[in-house]
Parts: C-alpha cells; sequence; structure tokens
C-alpha cells in the first residue's frame, strides 16, 4: 500500500483568498439549507410511498381472496333423519369394516336409500336435489366407522347441493335462497374436512384440494431431486475447478440465456422430450417435475455461483495452507459458508416453479382427476392447474372453492419462504 | 458439513425412485386408467360420468379427462392406438372427414361414434341492456370478414339495420380451434351466408373450400374478439361491458341466468324446450369417439360408456348439469352403438 486513495491535488500558483467563516444566518443560506432538508423528506416520503403502494396490493389481494375464500373451507349441512334397516346387505354389519366395503354399501343401494329419505323429510323443500351429488358416500363412510348405524335410526348432518350452499352463504339465486329460508333451522355449518382431502369433483360441494396439493408436492419433489444436486455442482465446478476460457464464459452466458427463457418454452420441450421422444406417461408428476428442474436448475446455479463467490479467498487460502485437499476446502469450508445463499437460492427457484402453470399444460398436467395420484407416474395435476381449472368452472360454487385454493397456494408459499428464512439463519456464518 | 451431506444422501434415493417408476410406468404396455381428452363443452358432462364410474367402482383407477378443445383432442386421439394415446375423445362437433384420414393413417380408423346430446351455441348479453333481436343474415352480415365478397366495414349495430341500437359490434367468442367457434361458423354463419345469396348453396355442394373461405372465415379487426376457452370469462366481459355479445354454450347461460340472457335468433331464444327440438337454430350435437380396439384392453372402458347412456335422459344426472337430451331416437341409436360395438359409419363425415 504505497499509494494514497486520493490524488495529489494540483498545485495551484493562483493567490487563495483569504477565507471567510461561513454565514449560516443569511438569507440565501439558509434557504438553501431548507430546500435541502425539504429534498430529503420528499425522498424518504417517495420511498415510503413505494413500500405503501406495495403492501397494499399485497393487501388487496389478501383481502379479496380471505373475503372469497374463507366461505370456502365451511359447508352447509342438512340434518337428514335416516332409518338403514331395509338395506340388504349381502354380510354382516360386523364385516363391514374389511375391504370391498364401498362396494357392498353402494351394490346394496344405499345411494337410493338416502334419496329417498331425503325425499320423504324434506319433500316441499326440494327432496333429494337439496343434497350435493357425494352426500351418500358421507353416509357410507359413517356406516363404515360404525356399522352399528345400520340396526337403529339415527340422523346425520349431510352436506347440501352446492347451489343450496351458495344461497345459505347468501349469494344465490332466488329459488336456492326460498329453500334456505324454509329449510331454516335444518342447515348448520361445519368445517369442509373434504375440501383438505378430498380430490377434485364436478359438484363445488365436494371438490377438494388434495389431490392437487399431493400432485404439486410429488412433482416438487422430482424438480428438488434433480435441480439441486446438478445445479449446485455444477456451480461448484464452474467456480472452484473450471479454466477461465472462451468454453466457460460461453457456458455461463447460456445458463444466464437459460434463466430468463420463459416457462412455456420448457413446456413444449418437455412434451417433445420427454413425452415424444423418451414416451413417459403424460399428465404425470415426474414429467412435470423433470420438465421444471430444466426451468429451475439455471436459477440455483447463478444463486449458488454467487454465494460461492461471495465466500471470501481468505478461507481457501488458509484451509490450503494447513493441508486440506482441494475436495476438502470445498466441503468443509466453502460449501457450509456458501450454503445459506445456495439453499435462499434454491428456495426461491422452486417456490417460482411451484406457482408455474404454463408448462404444465403443455405436459398435460391440466386434467380432471377424481382421486389423488399415487405415485410419481400416476396421473395428477398441480395447485396453479387446478386453480385455473376451477376458475372455467360452469358452477358458482366453485368461485369460493378457487379463492379458497388461492389461500392454499399462499400459505405453501409462505411456508417454503418461511423454510428458506428459517435455513439461513441455521446456517448463517459470520467471517 | 455433515448436516448437508445428509440431506444429500436423502433426496438422492428419491432421484433413484423416480427413475426406477419411470421404467416401470413409461412407454408402451397395458394401461388400466381410462384417458379422455378433447372439447371443453363436453368436458363437465364427461366428468361428471368420471365421477359417477369411480363411485361406482371404488376400486378402479380414476379416468383422467383433459380439456383440450375439439380440435385439439382428435389430433391427440387420432396420433396413434396403444397406452400412450387417449381412448375417447369428447367432441362439440362431427369428426371431419380429413380428421378421420388422419386416424385411419395412424391405424386409429377403427372408431366408435356416440352422440351424447345437444348443446346449444347461446348468443347472449348483459340483462342490463334493452333485448336485440337477431337473424342469422345479420349474424353473418356483422361477424363475417368479406361478406358479399367485399371487407366488412360495418361498425355499429345501427349500420346493418336502422332497427338495431347503435352500438359498436363486440362479440366475444371461443378460439379458433374450439368446437363451439366451428359449430357457431357452421350453423349461424353458413346459414346467414345462404340466406343472403342462395346460389352459394350449390356452391357448398361443388366447392368446399371456396364456401368455407367465403361464408365461414370470422372478421379480424376487433369486432370478434377471441376470449380463450374460458367461457366463465366472456359472462364476466359481458357483465363488465354491457355493449357486448358473447357466444357460449347454453349451460352457461343457464348457470348465469340473472346476468346474461340469451339472445333469439330468428326469433326463437335458446330455450331449453326450443334447443331440444331443433327450433333453435344454434343447437347442434355433442359427441364422444371411442377406439374400438381400447375397448378390450382397457379395463372399465365399457362400463364408462355405458354410464354416459344410463344419464343422458330427460332428468339423467347429465342433463341436471345442462346436457340438452337428443331425441328418444337417437339415443336408442347411441345406446345401440354403445351396446353392440357398432362402428363409425364413414360415408356419413363430410
Amino acid at each position: 500500500m504505497t499509494e494514497t486513495l486520493v490524488p495529489q491535488a494540483p498545485v495551484s500558483t493562483a493567490e487563495i483568498a483569504p477565507h471567510r467563516p461561513t454565514d449560516w444566518r443569511s438569507h440565501a443560506m439558509e434557504r438553501r439549507i431548507r430546500r435541502r432538508y425539504t429534498a430529503e423528506r420528499r425522498f424518504r416520503l417517495l420511498g415510503l410511498g413505494a413500500v405503501v403502494v406495495s403492501a397494499a396490493c399485497l393487501a388487496f389481494l389478501l383481502i379479496v381472496m380471505i373475503a372469497q375464500g374463507y366461505q370456502g373451507f365451511v359447508e352447509t349441512r342438512l340434518t337428514l333423519p335416516l332409518d338403514l334397516r331395509d338395506l340388504r346387505l349381502e354380510r354382516s354389519p360386523e364385516r363391514l369394516k374389511g375391504p370391498g366395503a364401498d362396494l357392498a354399501l353402494a351394490g346394496a343401494g344405499l345411494e337410493r336409500a338416502v334419496d329417498a329419505a331425503a325425499n320423504r323429510a324434506y319433500e316441499a323443500e326440494g327432496g333429494a336435489a337439496l343434497l350435493s351429488d357425494g352426500a351418500w358416500l358421507r353416509v357410507r363412510d359413517a356406516i363404515k366407522h360404525d356399522p352399528r348405524l345400520l340396526t337403529h335410526p339415527f340422523t346425520l348432518a349431510l352436506p347440501v347441493a352446492s347451489a343450496i350452499d351458495v344461497a345459505a352463504k347468501g349469494n344465490g339465486t332466488p329459488a336456492a335462497e326460498r329453500s334456505v329460508a324454509k329449510l331454516g333451522a335444518h342447515l348448520s355449518c361445519g368445517a369442509a374436512w373434504d375440501f383438505f382431502t378430498g380430490a377434485d369433483s364436478t359438484d363445488a360441494a365436494r371438490a377438494g384440494i388434495w389431490g392437487a396439493l399431493k400432485g404439486s408436492l410429488l412433482t416438487m419433489v422430482v424438480t428438488l431431486a434433480l435441480a439441486f444436486p446438478v445445479g449446485v455442482l455444477s456451480a461448484i465446478y464452474l467456480e472452484e475447478y473450471a479454466p477461465r476460457n472462451r468454453a466457460t464464459d460461453f457456458i455461463e452466458v447460456s445458463i444466464n440465456n437459460l434463466a430468463a427463457v420463459p416457462s412455456i418454452v420448457f413446456g413444449l420441450l418437455g412434451l417433445a422430450v420427454f413425452l415424444g421422444t423418451l414416451h413417459l406417461p403424460r399428465s404425470a408428476p415426474l414429467v412435470g417435475g423433470l420438465t421444471l428442474a430444466l426451468m429451475t436448475m439455471p436459477v440455483i446455479v447463478i444463486a449458488s455461483r454467487n454465494a460461492i463467490r461471495a465466500v471470501p479467498p481468505s478461507i481457501r487460502d488458509a484451509a490450503l495452507a494447513v493441508g486440506a485437499s482441494p475436495i476438502q476446502v470445498v466441503s468443509h469450508h466453502v460449501l457450509p459458508l456458501a450454503a445459506p445463499g445456495i439453499l435462499t437460492g434454491t428456495i426461491i427457484g422452486m417456490a417460482r416453479a411451484l406457482g408455474e402453470t404454463a408448462p404444465l399444460l403443455m405436459i398435460g398436467m391440466r386434467a380432471f382427476i377424481a382421486a389423488p395420484p399415487a405415485g410419481f407416474t400416476d396421473s395428477a395435476t398441480a395447485l396453479p392447474v387446478q386453480i385455473f381449472l376451477w376458475s372455467d368452472q360452469v358452477s358458482r360454487g366453485f368461485v369460493e372453492k378457487t379463492s379458497a385454493a388461492i389461500l392454499v397456494l399462499l400459505v405453501f408459499l409462505v411456508a417454503m419462504n418461511g423454510v428458506a428464512i428459517f435455513l439461513r439463519n441455521r446456517f448463517e456464518t459470520r467471517w | 458439513m455433515r448436516r448437508l451431506v445428509l440431506a444429500l444422501a436423502a433426496v438422492l434415493p428419491v432421484a433413484l425412485g423416480a427413475c426406477v417408476d419411470q421404467a416401470a410406468g413409461g412407454g408402451a404396455g397395458a394401461r388400466d386408467q381410462i384417458r379422455v381428452v378433447g372439447s371443453s363443452t363436453v368436458y363437465p358432462f364427461t366428468t361428471l360420468v368420471a365421477e359417477q364410474y369411480l363411485a361406482a367402482n371404488p376400486d378402479a383407477r380414476p379416468p383422467v379427462i383433459e380439456s383440450t378443445g375439439t380440435g385439439a383432442g382428435i389430433r391427440l386421439f387420432c396420433s396413434g392406438i396403444g397406452a400412450s394415446y387417449p381412448d375417447l375423445v369428447d367432441a362439440s362437433r362431427r369428426m371431419k372427414r380429413r380428421e378421420y384420414d388422419e386416424c385411419a393413417s395412424h391405424g386409429a380408423g377403427d372408431l366408435m361414434e356416440v352422440q351424447i346430446g345437444i348443446d346449444g351455441i347461446a348468443l347472449a348479453e348483459a340483462r342490463r341492456r334493452p333485448p336485440m333481436q337477431l337473424t342469422p343474415a345479420l349474424l353473418f352480415r356483422a361477424l363475417a370478414a368479406a361478406p358479399g365478397g367485399r371487407p366488412n366495414r360495418s361498425r355499429t349495430w345501427r349500420d346493418l339495420d336502422p332497427a338495431l341500437p347503435a352500438t359498436p359490434i363486440r362479440v366475444y367468442g371461443p378460439p379458433a380451434t374450439s368446437g363451439t367457434r366451428d359449430a357457431f361458423a357452421e350453423l349461424i354463419l353458413a346459414r346467414g351466408c345462404e340466406a343472403l345469396d342462395p346460389r352459394l348453396a350449390t356452391m357448398r355442394e361443388r366447392d368446399r373450400p371456396a364456401f368455407d373461405a367465403r361464408c365461414l372465415r370470422v372478421r379480424d379487426d376487433g369486432a370478434f374478439i377471441d376470449a380463450g376457452e374460458n367461457d366463465n370469462l366472456i359472462v364476466q366481459k359481458l357483465r363488465a361491458n354491457p355493449d357486448a355479445l358473447g357466444i357460449f354454450g347454453y349451460s352457461y347461460l343457464e348457470e348465469n341466468s340473472d346476468a346474461v340472457r340469451g339472445i333469439a335468433i330468428s326469433g326463437v331464444a335458446p330455450t331449453y324446450q326450443a334447443i331440444a327440438d331443433g327450433r333453435y337454430p344454434g343447437a347442434r350435437p355433442l359427441y364422444v369417439y371411442v377406439k374400438r380396439s381400447h375397448l378390450r384392453a382397457v379395463p372399465g372402458l365399457r362400463r364408462f360408456l355405458a354410464l354416459y347412456a344410463a344419464n343422458w335422459a330427460p332428468g339423467g344426472a347429465l342433463t341436471r348439469r345442462g346436457l340438452i337430451p337428443s331425441a328418444a331416437s337417437v339415443r336408442a341409436r347411441a345406446a345401440d352403438t354403445i351396446m353392440h360395438d357398432r362402428a363409425l359409419d364413414l360415408r356419413t363425415l363430410d
């Protein structure tokens, strides 16, 4: 450090004017000072305004979604007296707990029996049309849970048809509103657990989010399993080992380009490669995960490279100086120190992949599937696609289901970001 | 660092598992899951059938139903036979000869055609505006790219008929890949075109491409607005913009009858009755096409088809969802097709 940071001032030969103390009281000076403070205040308010605008957008979105969506978590039920003693079952009620019970009960005409009971109890109000198409499934589950119900009359609160449900929540057609007014005290409210355990349905009263959520989870697992190791390893190679030459420059430019390619292009790529050439199953989380991994990988590479580059060279030098091998330097020092940045980048990439719709549409993950997927190669949808599908449904009951699904997606995203913050704090190191 | 290694170790088996899965599930081979693609108009009915199928067969794997639009659906359906191609295609119009040839060239020519019911193409307006009365000829002059061979210059409805309001012509409709759009062109525009110039009817017989270019092309200067395959979006646009008209399926009209109203065409309003008995000019049959070779290969496909027949009569579950039942004789013939696997009669395609 022989040079000074300040270059030497040129030597002036002119006579320096005699120095006079600054007159802070002069009119011009006060005006200039006032102007400085005003500009400062204006700048601060501008920043504050920007924060307020973005917070207001977020709050608006949340308030609208919660206002429309909270009712999606609530269902209206109708109390129905049931007497299933005449149901002809081929097997004794005690054996209903075993496998095949679903088939036995369906075969015994349970659906007709439930409809008949509704017609008897609420004939004037609309009978069986009041109940959701899937109401008898609720009865079936109750019987499977407690087969003794078949031996005596009982009452059960069953979900109502979507039109009645919407009317009970104050948004229905005049005819449905009248039915609700007549039913009065027979209606009750309850948490719509089916929404969290069920899959897609044509009946808004039965539609659930679990199928799509599970599809999203499986897709994310595949994406993470592929994109994380490949992304991090290529970042380590590019930062720690690769020589600096034209080839690596070209790779760097390509990766940056890839990160900016619109997601629909990856969808087309997935369609051509995974479905067209490799003949992987259509609509499967496996293919969705592979496609999204292609999209997420460049993001992870870039984030990891930045994190690795931010590790001070002195740490590497020190480790090498005490005799660590290059792989020890990377695995004992560089990676742990870069971990917070790598993990944050990964989770941000994953969050983007979670919200992605376009590539999934291309590979057929926009189907109606009435049961949750069982594995990676089963057909499935994903959360954002489910939201898109429900927004296109004829029935009005789906409006609140759409908003409720958006809330679930938001909670999922917040949870992921929470994990990112937790991991960052956990692995955070100081040097 | 050990934690990181552990995390990696936890992730790797999953990746390997995915590879094993891929070997087991990929490619050709048997499939025990019914796959359907096609029209967004038939989609709500097929999904309902799928749901009933699953309720009646709790052990079956859930059918997969994709809404792709009729044109794209038929292309997927026709790309071959075997496990990687759909078993069924929903169509909101009949398959065209050209599409059938495409199917046959990929070995998927052994088809069954089932008419599941009727849908009305409704022209709708916001309830807030005074009702309009239109005819196919007026609609043709308003929406065709070149009525009478000259580019369409009409801006407002009054330009066409002094009795109509002076609001700008603005119609939201489905995109060109949609069966609803094809049916609209076929049922309304072609009829209007022929009504204006009766000589064109003979042209339709002799020179089909010229007729299509003359009569079925929709203008693209902003009067007809492509609103995508989402019919709810069109309803929302009509709510927001009462000057506009919208084209969508009858079931959407019924569900949103508090906000929009069907426009009478030639004096006939799109009602359930008028569509069922064929008086409404915008009525069109809805079909599903099935590969006969898949009937044996895919378990449950036959039961799936039978469920359409069980629910398409008046009062059945499908009609409660907005499907309009076809005439009793048509239903009987379709049920017979399903029962006896009757092949599609090629001579009837055009």
